[in-house]
């Protein structure tokens, strides 16, 4: 099988894990916003693919890594990389 | 806040077509999720190169180019019988019927009970989301009482037009043994991708029919945020709808 294609992500660093987003891929539907169990996800001023506004985050070192938004995202816009252990 | 750019695979199920993303359904359509779970419950099952997956008409149709497994597009309410006829040509695939409301419990209503009361070795997966999504929004067998649509504006009157579908207490009341009929929702995603997962098998170890109704968001024809869409999905539709497994077979007997 291919391997998904590499796209460009917008890339959030925290404590826990880092927030990626891909542009290209997010509708700016706002589901992960209301999942979010930290409340740490808001409307980005980066477009998504529909000219809509994306998400960010507004403190990622607040961010627990527990990937509600990378499951609730019917695109799979969003991909959470845990932070390795040092 | 900085943002950087960095190139990374998005986190998709293995077997999506990674070409045709980002898909065609509205932003925050529940069809992406249960999509999603099905690409993972397939990946999870180790059976891409054996699945056909049949699409009704309707929003689901849009899900043609979706997978990368083999697919077909069938008549308005007929992807259970077509997916039905490929699995008794062919038992060792695995046949995935696709449809929605209106694909299942109306036009296609016929052709659920009758593949239910045969015990068709076949998965069929409903999407329910209250309405005719792709038409624009009327009233659908599924619609919730006092709910409002393009077609009852005043709100659902079930004097005139009945209670909405129970689809899986229906196909379980007539299934027989062997069959497996679950609903899950989109608002517990785990639970759904094990009922998913549980369907297939069902159908791989040869069992009978498996039916699961998933429970899904139409922002678009709601006309609802997010904040909106989630507490209709969890709260106005759980109510009516309850979330479970109906019919669960039980232990096979030893050959």
């Amino acid at each position: 099988m291919a391997e998904v294609a590499k796209k460009t992500a917008l890339t959030q660093d925290g404590k826990k894990a880092s927030f990626n987003l891909f542009p290209e891929l997010c509708k700016g539907c706002g589901l992960c916003i209301q999942k979010c169990p930290v409340k740490i996800i808001v409307w980005s001023t980066d477009l998504g693919v529909y000219g809509t506004p994306a998400v960010c985050t507004n403190d990622q070192d607040k961010c627990i890594a527990c990937k509600n938004c990378e499951m609730v995202c019917p695109d799979a816009a969003i991909r959470i990389v845990k932070t390795e252990e040092k | 806040m900085t943002r950087e750019k960095v190139a990374l695979a998005p986190h998709m199920p293995k077997c999506w077509n990674p070409d045709t993303k980002p898909h065609k359904f509205c932003p925050g359509c529940g069809h992406g999720l249960a999509l999603k779970m099905l690409g993972e419950a397939i990946d999870e099952l180790g059976i891409q190169d054996k699945v056909v997956f049949g699409c009704d008409i309707g929003c689901s149709l849009l899900a043609w180019d979706f997978f990368n497994v083999d697919s077909v597009q069938t008549h308005h309410g007929r992807t259970t019988p077509v997916i039905t006829g490929i699995k008794r040509a062919r038992p060792e695939i695995i046949g995935i019927a696709y449809m929605g409301d209106g694909g299942g419990y109306a036009i296609g209503a016929q052709h659920l009970v009758n593949s239910a009361t045969r015990n068709e070795k076949v998965t069929a997966i409903l999407i329910n989301n209250t309405n005719y999504g792709m038409t624009g929004g009327q009233m659908a067998p599924t619609t919730l009482p006092g709910q409002k649509t393009e077609t009852t504006p005043y709100g659902r009157d079930p004097k005139e037009t009945g209670y909405p579908t129970l689809g899986p207490e229906m196909v379980a009341a007539i299934a027989r043994e062997g069959a497996y009929v679950a609903r899950g929702s989109i608002s517990n995603l785990r639970q759904l991708k094990k009922y998913l997962k549980k369907a297939i098998q069902n159908q791989m170890d040869g069992n009978g029919f498996s039916f699961v109704e998933v429970l899904s968001s139409c922002p678009t024809n709601w006309r609802t945020n997010a904040e909106a869409t989630w507490s209709f999905v969890e709260k106005d539709m759980a109510e009516y709808f309850h979330v479970g497994e109906f019919k669960v077979p039980g232990l096979k007997e030893e050959k």
